[in-house]
């Protein structure tokens, strides 16, 4: 008995043009993949129990306490509650879990492997990963904020909510929040995908990001701008006081911060992009 | 020899004594430990706040050093329940991140690898494991804690005095038990996280949210219902309050806030919880860790 194995040459003149939509079309098929395991994968229940958390506290609170509060008080309250409990606690530590998990989840579960043997370039699966981490994040923790803010304005006072959000500065506050929650999907997604790639242990460098965040307020104007946090709370409709202890820096102007927080990602997954070109999966470790 | 010649015979050496056999499993751990050179730099830096704490104490004592720094024992902080207080804090979130780098491999990897079995099939029970896998943590911890805390008692007691010593014998008590009580929640929570989560990394993060996220939530909790009774959710806070009580300097009534309610200004007293509770609370946690570690340290696990 023989056998014979026969091999074919692929055609290997791919023009530019066509290599781009073949890219596009790669990103697209791992992104669905990835959006599945993102959405429906059982390590994704610690993200909707973070999600549901601040919506949790809120009908708790507006169960047990209702007060009689003003429009001023509740936009404060409300950037209060944001800014704490959010932006810096549910975006925060979510994202650390979805992107982390993007490569190290492939690694924990000796999967990686597959999509390194197929006819994928690395960093057409950084950017597939990437953005499916991204649309969960967004879908997630953009639908917190509406939901919480709705919740603290229309539980107890429908018309004259409805008046602030028609008519009054309540939807343009709505879009800023929607905006900085994105833009916090955008910043914090890329540093923790880079962080999981590069760490075996991403837990160090992600509590390091978690205290630099939080003793940004004590730091001075130029430490200020090496962070994340610093662009998200320029771009706050209403500023929260940080303490009395708190070094006072001008806000950056939202035609700075948006884009350069932008600029700033497309580095970090560049560098990401570099970064994977020469990974060798190791399983052992983990 | 060829394998098949090889027959089985009953171990003939010295047998390690049925109390200490626990510690063949910090014995090895600790080995493994010190070989990450980011743990070993991490701990020799838990060094650093003992080594302050102690210069401290012994710039209050000498006189002459006081005068070449010009300053007078007025101005140099009092040694008292709250100094040695400030040190068990300090020290206990340091173990804390020692805890982190430590603590959620350990079941996990064994859960894993199948490698349970291998340690049950010898003369070794459940609770022989689950002691000797907590203790990598209790030992690490309590070398950072009540060990360098107790030095520095009795540093302050052998400068200061006999009389020093008997009034402050309390203090003595809540450095060990305060250390005490923490070191045994860590190794009990990051035990019961690695057996549970049985993946390092998800560990570890569950470990961090436990602590970081109620922290937060209890916060805003106090902050909208003007109470202090959220600080129950909070781990960080119960075991502060625990602290606290046990040196002496818990306070019950943290203030008032002005509140507006109805358009009348109402004055609410912040009245922390009762010192019982926070041991309650502290108590549960434990016993539920118990309960979790005894339902998956198992010889053998049968999958459905």
């Amino acid at each position: 008995m023989s056998s014979t194995a026969e091999t074919f040459q692929t055609d290997g003149s791919i023009n530019a043009g066509s290599s781009l939509s073949l890219w596009l079309r790669q990103i697209g098929a791992i992104m669905r993949l990835d959006l599945k395991k993102n959405f429906f994968g059982k390590r994704s229940l610690l993200i909707y129990l973070l999600a549901a958390m601040p919506i949790g506290l809120l009908i708790l609170v507006e169960i047990v306490n209702p007060l009689g509060r003003t429009s001023n008080q509740l936009f404060s309250i409300y950037s209060i509650f944001y800014n704490s409990m959010i932006l810096r606690t549910v975006v925060f530590f979510g994202c650390a879990w979805i992107f982390m998990n993007l490569f190290r989840g492939e690694i924990v579960d000796r999967s990686l492997h597959y999509y390194f043997l197929s006819a994928v370039r690395r960093e057409v699966l950084v950017a597939g990963k990437y953005l499916s981490g991204l649309l969960t994040s967004i879908v997630l923790f953009t639908t917190v904020t509406v939901v919480c803010m709705l919740l603290v304005f229309f539980s107890h006072y429908y018309a004259e909510s409805s008046r602030l959000f028609l008519d009054g500065p309540g939807m343009n506050q709505l879009f800023w929040y929607v905006t900085i929650t994105m833009l916090a999907c955008v910043g914090y997604g890329a540093f923790f995908l880079v962080v999981g790639l590069f760490f075996r242990n991403p837990i160090i460098p992600a509590l390091v990001l978690y205290g630099w965040e939080w003793i940004n307020f004590l730091l001075p104007p130029l430490l200020k701008k090496i962070s994340v946090i610093h662009y998200l709370n320029s771009l706050v409709p209403v500023p929260v006081s940080e303490g009395p202890f708190a070094v006072v820096a001008e806000p950056t102007p939202a035609w700075i911060s948006i884009p350069g927080l932008l600029i700033v990602t497309a580095l970090v997954l560049f560098l990401a992009g570099t970064r994977i070109r020469r990974m060798e999966v190791r399983y052992g470790s983990d | 020899m060829a394998v098949l010649e090889r027959s089985y015979k009953r171990y003939a050496g010295a047998l390690s004594p049925e109390w200490s056999r626990f510690l063949i499993i910090p014995r090895h751990a600790f080995r493994d430990v010190f070989r990450s050179k980011l743990f070993t730099g991490l701990y020799a830096l838990s060094f650093m706040a003992p080594l302050v704490f102690a210069i401290l104490i012994y710039l209050r004592h000498n006189t002459e050093a006081l005068a070449i720094m010009k300053l007078s024992v007025v101005n140099v902080l009092p040694i008292d329940a709250t100094f040695f207080l400030t040190f068990v804090e300090i020290q206990g979130w340091v173990g804390f991140f020692l805890a982190l780098l430590v603590g959620p491999q350990q079941v996990a990897r064994d859960l894993t690898n199948n490698g349970l079995p291998l340690y049950l099939c010898r003369p070794f029970s459940r609770s022989e494991y689950v002691v000797g896998k907590m203790s990598i943590v209790i030992l690490l911890l309590s070398s950072i804690t009540w060990v360098p805390g107790l030095i520095l008692f009795g540093l302050q007691s052998y400068l200061e005095g006999w009389s020093w010593f008997s009034q402050n014998i309390p203090i003595a008590s809540a450095i060990f038990l305060g250390s005490l009580v923490w070191i045994l929640l860590l190794a009990l929570l990051t035990q019961t996280i690695s057996a549970w989560v049985k993946w390092r990394l998800a560990a570890s993060a569950g470990l961090i949210g436990l602590f970081f996220i109620p922290s937060v939530f209890a916060a805003i909790l106090n902050q909208m219902l003007a109470t202090r009774w959220g600080n129950l959710l909070s781990l960080g806070s119960l075991i502060r309050s625990v602290w606290a009580g046990l040196f002496g300097t818990f306070v019950q009534q943290a203030g008032q806030v002005q509140r507006m309610r109805g358009g009348v200004i109402v004055e609410t007293a912040m009245v922390e919880p009762p010192l019982w509770a926070s041991w309650l609370i502290l108590f549960l946690i434990c016993a539920l860790c118990l309960w979790l570690l005894s339902r998956k340290v198992k010889a053998y696990e049968v999958v459905k």
